[in-house]
């Protein structure tokens, strides 16, 4: 066995334990600044907790999805190379001390199974990865980063020089001591290297899966009390630019890969946002020069306004991120600065003035249907879209749904005193005028005990959002799981008619914050046999440009947001598309009519429950 | 600096409106009465000259009606972040402009404002009068549709929107008063703090009565009625256009 002298003892001690040092500085450091976050973290059902580490961190199933599927395997030879590499770095340190963790015939073994192996698995990897960044550089990485660079010249030294030892290619030992250190010094730097830049993710993706919250999204509570004291308020006010402890790690945790703004509507639709570097990269160094978790005023206002709170970007990330931060910055301006567009302080106006979205004293939808009494089974919350009639053509799909439920024998009704849910108001950011009418609704839905809504963005705020704020005694479904409910229960049959290309659009609020995507598909595909999926589908759909409250914006022109899915809808040449939300529905009659080019004949929009009971036998 | 913002609440556009039993006025217990919109740019632009001159301006937010439905109007002003606010109570309805600007000179000459801004015109009666009368009331100098301010050396500077696309600029001594045209900027939003704050604010109530008659009565007041009638015209083409003239003449008067 070499032999190390005392010298080289201390200097590897000093080496290591500086760089030990510099590392755990540096964690502590940003974990200090974590737990100055508001809410605390929480380590509920841990099986499930445990079973999404497995998923997302040992079997990679985040990292290799998509378009990205490939650079991930190339990633996941990298990460168990560094898995691999962990109990073989022990035992290379231990050696300068003549110890050791394996002996002969393990270490032998360990090479011809593990070492040897991922040696040239790994370089392979990361020569691929620095390919991909280097030489392909896709748009999404970003500019040049030296670290990524200096990384790909790390662990490919790491290998090379590990094989050399192992496969003892140098007989003379002064040659075989140098290439020993130069191992040790790239590990050493490796501590060097890591907490000050992405490579953070390493060391705390792990933790930051483990602690994701379950729900997408997250925004913790703004009970607001209007009798509150002047400090009580001013406390308030501190909260609102405070991110949560949670939002605080997935900071540090970000590895730039920028899926997140891949997947963002608003940037796709030429918009400012980038919610990379506005809602996560822009924060890490104010949080690291104040110390404090504090900065949601640092997030760009207007790319705050721009965001569709579709959660795309949220549901793609592969470190466990809540990225959406447009509801800190849209209540921090609202509630602290006072400071709303123009065209969103008419909108909330109304809700204030009028219990809904468009200000109106009646509602025709509402007189026509049956008022619901005690000895009803379900309460038909109509949401203001299907009240209003934001678009018309809906008020038949409203009809359609009362069919099915008419030919089930489910007896239902509506409530005359329905407010808005207040969704636009909570995603605003107005918090005060969502509080005044969820306390409203609240009040009325504790009387009763079973809700369908046709839309999922009343389905969001009645059952979860709501219950972050009030005990919630009733129980809300979306329309689409009543209809597949009937279906399965055999209570409703349906005898497919046409032969139509059918697909779906999957709204957001249905698939990625209720976590439903199967009831539509149950139901639409008993309905139309030639169903088939569009390209981004499920919990990886594409909004369709209204979330958010921007139904209400007055778009300026240059922004395509809002005709992305539409395009997309056209472009897969189905003969209907059948979607789960009003607004959806609205957002795909807007741009299916005008964006279908001369000569293709128009797609049909429709909701579930049209295509369900046109096809009622 | 004194600057009053005059604030009218007035049936919002989404309101049904009905006329109530006497036919000369409408169902106010149906309507949902809301700011006054180029109201709300008015007491914007008295706000922001406040932040720029910043040395003890105030801006009190003036209004006149009944209780019920002005308060809304004079709470959305102090939570804006005006210091204070005049309700002139008075539930009669004047509808002539002089009769309400005697009403707000009576009650605001004690206050010596040096600024004055009123909404170009209140939607509902659209008069547009009531700045410039009250003004000429009060002794100060006068100027309507303000789409620009600007406050130097004791006097103030007012852009004034002419017609087909002119524009005039006006430089008024200080009193003055003014009417602000709608889209001069960008009215804020109530923050908490503001909303939270404008219950500890003075509003002072006073009961406004006029000694003289109301210079105006409404004889008679109607929706105007839709109708729907479409008449076919049919025959040969000299047939048609000598029956269309016809209507265009003797009908519908619109050619002579």
């Amino acid at each position: 066995m070499t032999k190390f002298s005392l010298l080289e003892q201390i200097v590897l001690i000093l080496f290591l334990s500086s760089g030990l040092s510099f590392f755990l500085y540096q964690l502590i450091l940003r974990l200090k600044i974590v737990l100055k976050g508001k809410s605390d973290f929480t380590i509920d059902k841990l099986p499930d907790r445990l079973k999404r580490v497995f998923d997302e961190v040992i079997l990679h199933k985040k990292v290799a999805s998509g378009g990205r599927r490939s650079a991930g395997i190339m990633h996941a030879l990298v990460m168990y190379g560094f898995i691999f590499f962990g109990l073989i770095t022990i035992n290379h340190f231990l050696m300068a001390f003549g110890l050791y963790l394996f002996n002969d015939t393990f270490r032998l073994w360990y090479f011809r199974i593990f070492g040897g192996p991922w040696a040239f698995l790994c370089s392979f990897g990361i020569l691929a990865l620095a390919y991909r960044r280097f030489v392909i550089k896709p748009k999404a990485l970003g500019k040049f980063s030296a670290t990524s660079a200096v990384v790909t010249v790390f662990i490919v030294t790491l290998m090379v020089t590990y094989l050399i030892d192992e496969l003892h290619l140098l007989k003379n030992p002064i040659a075989y001591k140098v290439n020993w250190w130069i191992h040790s010094g790239v590990i050493g730097g490796f501590l060097f290297l890591i907490p000050k830049s992405k490579h953070m993710h390493l060391v705390l993706s792990p933790f930051n899966i483990f602690l994701r919250p379950f729900e997408i999204p997250n925004h913790p509570a703004i009970p607001i009390d209007l009798e509150a004291s002047e400090e009580e308020l001013d406390n308030l006010l501190l909260d609102l630019s405070r991110l949560s402890k949670d939002q605080a790690l997935d900071i540090f945790t970000c590895v730039e890969c920028g899926r997140c703004t891949d997947v963002c509507p608003a940037n796709r639709g030429g918009g400012i946002l980038d919610p990379k570097y506005h809602f996560i990269l822009d924060l890490k160094q104010p949080m690291l020069e104040s110390g404090d978790a504090n900065v949601v005023d640092k997030i760009n206002v207007e790319a705050g306004w721009e965001c569709t709170t579709c959660q795309a970007c949220t549901e793609v990330c592969p470190v466990g991120n809540h990225v959406e931060k447009a509801d800190e910055i849209r209540s921090f301006q609202v509630l602290a600065e006072g400071d709303v567009p123009q065209e969103y302080q008419k909108l909330l106006r109304n809700l204030q003035e009028t219990g809904n979205t468009e200000g109106a004293s009646s509602s025709e939808l509402l007189q026509q249907l049956p008022a619901y009494t005690s000895d009803k089974e379900l309460v038909l919350w109509l949401g203001c879209f299907a009240k209003h009639a934001m678009d018309p053509n809906f008020i038949s799909s409203v009809k359609n749904f009362t069919k099915i439920l008419d030919s089930a024998g489910v007896t239902y009704g509506v409530l005359s005193n329905e407010q808005c849910s207040g969704d636009p108001a909570n995603k605003l950011g107005d918090k005060l005028t969502y509080q005044l009418l969820m306390d409203q609704n609240v009040e009325e839905l504790n009387k009763v005990k079973n809700v369908t809504t046709m839309c999922p963005h009343c389905v969001v705020n009645l059952q979860k959002e709501y219950s972050k704020y009030h005990e919630i005694k009733y129980e809300v479904k979306h329309h689409t799981q009543v209809i597949s409910e009937l279906l399965e229960q055999g209570k409703i049959d349906i005898n497919p008619g046409s032969l139509e290309k059918v697909t779906y659009h999957d709204p957001c609020n249905l698939s990625r914050t209720l976590d439903e995507v199967s009831a539509p598909r149950n139901a639409i595909k008993a309905a139309a046999p030639e169903f088939f999926e569009l390209e981004e589908s499920g919990k990886e759909t594409l909004c369709c440009g209204a979330g958010g409250a921007l139904w209400w914006k007055k778009d300026s022109g240059e922004g395509r947001t809002h005709l992305l899915r539409a395009e997309q809808v056209i472009e897969s040449k189905t003969d209907t598309v059948v979607t789960g939300c009003n607004f959806c529905y609205g957002m795909m009659n807007q741009g299916v009519g005008p964006l279908t080019p001369a000569g293709q004949e128009p797609i049909k929009v429709k909701d579930v429950a049209d295509i369900v009971a046109e096809n009622l036998s | 600096m004194k600057i009053a913002v005059l604030t009218k609440a007035i049936p919002s556009y989404e309101s049904s409106i009905r006329i109530d039993s006497t036919s000369k006025w409408i169902d106010e217990s149906v309507v949902n009465f809301v700011v006054n919109e180029s109201d709300s740019y008015a007491l914007e632009e008295a706000l922001q000259i406040k932040e720029k001159l910043d040395n003890g301006t105030e801006v009190v937010v003036v209004t006149m009606g009944s209780q019920d439905n002005t308060s809304k109007v004079l709470k959305d002003g102090l939570a804006k972040g005006a210091d204070r606010a005049i309700f002139i109570q008075n539930e009669d309805s004047y509808t002539d402009p002089l009769s309400i600007a005697k009403l707000f000179s009576e009650n605001l000459k004690d206050e010596n404002f040096d600024l004055i801004f009123s909404g170009l015109q209140s939607d509902d009666l659209g008069s547009g009068q009531t700045g410039v009368l009250l003004g000429e009331l009060l002794g100060m100098s006068t100027a309507t549709l303000g789409i620009e301010t600007d406050i130097q050396d004791g006097q103030i500077k007012i852009k004034r929107e002419l017609e087909s696309g002119w524009f005039q600029w006006v430089t008024l001594p200080f009193p003055a008063s003014i009417s602000i045209q709608s889209g001069i900027n960008e009215p804020r939003y109530p923050s908490l703090k503001g909303i939270m704050g404008a219950k500890r604010k003075e509003s002072k109530v006073v009961d406004g009565q006029l000694s003289d008659s109301p210079k105006q009565n409404f004889l008679n007041l109607f929706i105007p009625k839709t109708e729907k009638a479409t008449e076919k015209i049919e025959g040969d083409v000299d047939g048609i256009v000598a029956k269309l003239m016809d209507i265009l003449k003797n009908k519908l008067r619109v050619v002579s």
